[in-house]
């Protein structure tokens, strides 16, 4: 459909003005070291539900994943089940009250530093400060080039310039209005995000003649699947892949478990927890939360898929093919091709609601790390506003560097490779502490550590897909992987994270059969 | 088949989706006023 460039321009700008503003009521309330790091301990359970979500669901997950399933079928659903059951279920109810209680009993502010008060460990917190200001670039440039990739067309600048400006813009109101700005504005942008995910879904039930036509169709379609895919496993967009094949692997242990568990050790979510005054808060939040996650996955796999039936009843083709092979132009193409103009503006917006949202939080994320689990630990001047603002700053120009150094293509790479580094280091020592009555600080930067490492060397030298780009175990080895198929297409998440566990859990205990017989000597 | 999907995953899958989101509102509602105070419920 034609989209008038002009309304899509003054729309866009429209939408950024209102970030901006609300951004500055943000900064308004904003008083204390407190207020900028934690919202104040008081944000609203509806903020908190659409802070948390709009921050959990990037472009990625709306254009990466919704090609994902335009390529690999429904089997992608299983993501949003662990999206809602852990992702909000499981993270809020057995995390997220634990977290709030001990965050302000302790006075955390931010992730590293409530391990550091957990585990009674400065250097927990700066290994976890570390983890996290070396990492979230990576998935902070990811989002950029997504953001950037979006507003290049659509204002009809060049991608050096949207880059620029989309870290600018996201960047002004993190630095002065700090936590309340961000979710205040990720509250605004989480609405935009739910309005358009609704009507996409509707207009796409409309276009294919319904869910049961459609998914008909789509099963109609099988023998259709390319033989690439076909011989690892793929049997149609309405089956499971092949039980232990190649894509059964990506699509379980890399898409499904790599996301689905990843977020329940995220840095910039679990900050999200302390922000609420009370249980009652999360409890309500958790009644938004489950409905939200559920519009934005579940919405974007179901028309991932079914835009293969739209695809091939108008030009005879399945839906990678009509993008030329690029899993990420799926759904761009379709919206532009299937939707009314209108709606392309509003989907326009949703897209960048999502990418701001996110990366709003990381660069408060990154920023506050670098200053209050890092530079300043310890000190009087790691909790001072000016001292996070020049390190949001900083963060956001490494990030922006690293925009301009990745590839195009490493968005949906980057995402799963963060949260699958985050589950690893960080799950099992996060889990044990806010459960344990004597968590060991010896376990967790054990746990910690292993699982960072572990991570690392299954990325590099075993995970086909992140070892052949980075080149490390060519190098070394002289072959891309040490190991061959199936190893090459199982997750490092599906590795490293039960390593990590079992140091965890094993260290734990037995120090904890240790401390009884100490004492009693 | 049911709702054109002949595979039980997928239809499982979708019917956890559902389901996990209306436990989320269950929950919501259920517990909407307990765990008042600062400290925990």
């Amino acid at each position: 459909m034609a989209v008038d460039t002009l309304m899509m321009a003054v729309l866009v700008l429209i939408y950024l003005a209102a970030t901006l503003v609300i951004g500055y009521l943000g900064y308004k309330k904003t008083k204390s070291s407190e207020d900028y790091l934690v919202a104040g301990r008081c944000s609203h359970p509806v903020i908190i539900a659409l802070s948390y979500g709009a921050t959990f669901i990037s472009t990625s997950a709306i254009i990466g994943f919704g090609g994902q399933a335009a390529n690999l079928g429904m089997g992608l659903i299983w993501l949003t089940v662990l999206n809602i059951g852990v992702g909000i279920l499981l993270a809020f109810v057995l995390f997220g009250k634990k977290t709030r209680e001990i965050g302000q009993r302790l006075s955390a502010v931010t992730f590293p530093d409530l391990m550091c008060k957990i585990y009674k460990s400065p250097l927990l917190q700066y290994i976890a400060g570390f983890i996290i200001v070396v990492s979230m670039p990576l998935y902070t440039a990811a989002i950029l080039i997504g953001g950037a990739r979006f507003i290049e067309p659509t204002l009809g600048i060049s991608y050096t310039t949207s880059l620029i400006l989309f870290a600018l813009i996201t960047a002004v109101y993190v630095v002065f209005g700090g936590l309340i700005a961000v979710m205040y504005t990720d509250a605004f942008q989480g609405t935009i995000m739910l309005i358009g995910m609704t009507v996409l879904l509707a207009l796409t039930l409309i276009t294919v003649g319904g869910f049961t036509a459609g998914c008909t169709a789509l099963t109609n379609m099988a023998d259709l699947v390319p033989k690439a895919l076909s011989d690892q496993g793929m049997t149609g967009w309405t089956m499971m892949p092949e039980l232990g094949s190649p894509i059964w692997f990506t699509v379980i242990t890399t898409l499904v478990l790599g996301v689905g568990i990843g977020v329940l050790a995220q840095p910039q979510l679990v900050v999200r927890f302390m922000t609420a005054k009370d249980d009652k808060s999360l409890n309500r939040a958790i009644l938004v939360g489950g409905p939200f996650i559920l519009m934005m996955t579940g919405v974007a796999f179901t028309v991932g898929a079914l835009s293969n039936v739209y695809f091939y009843q108008t030009s005879g083709r399945i839906a990678i093919d009509a993008a030329g092979g690029n899993v990420d132009a799926i759904m761009p193409l379709f919206i532009n091709q299937a939707m009314p103009g209108i709606f392309v503006i509003i989907f326009m917006l949703t897209l960048l609601s999502a990418a701001m949202s996110t990366l709003s939080a990381l660069y408060h994320a990154m920023g506050t790390a670098l200053i209050c689990d890092l530079w300043g630990r310890g000190r009087e001047c790691a909790l001072s506003m000016k001292a996070h603002q020049a390190g949001i700053v900083i963060m956001m120009v490494l990030s922006t560097i690293l925009a301009f150094l990745l590839p195009i293509n490493i968005i949906a790479r980057a995402t799963v490779m963060f949260m699958g580094l985050c589950a690893c280091a960080f799950l099992p020592a996060f889990a044990v502490g806010v459960y344990a009555k004597a968590p060991s600080t010896k376990a967790a930067l054990y746990s910690m550590v292993t699982g960072a490492v572990v991570w690392f060397i299954w990325t590099a030298f075993f995970h086909a897909a992140e070892a052949k780009p980075l080149g490390l175990c060519q190098a070394l080895f002289g072959k891309v992987t040490l190991l061959g198929s199936p190893w090459t297409a199982v997750d490092p998440i599906v590795i490293g994270l039960p390593i990590s566990l079992i140091v965890m859990v094993v260290m734990q205990w037995q120090i904890g059969k240790a401390q009884p017989s100490a004492a009693a000597a | 088949m049911i709702f054109g999907i002949p595979d039980f995953q997928i239809l499982l899958g979708y019917g956890l989706s559902i389901g996990l989101a209306l436990a989320c509102i269950v929950y919501g509602l259920l517990y909407w006023n307990e765990g008042d105070g600062s400290n925990g419920s």
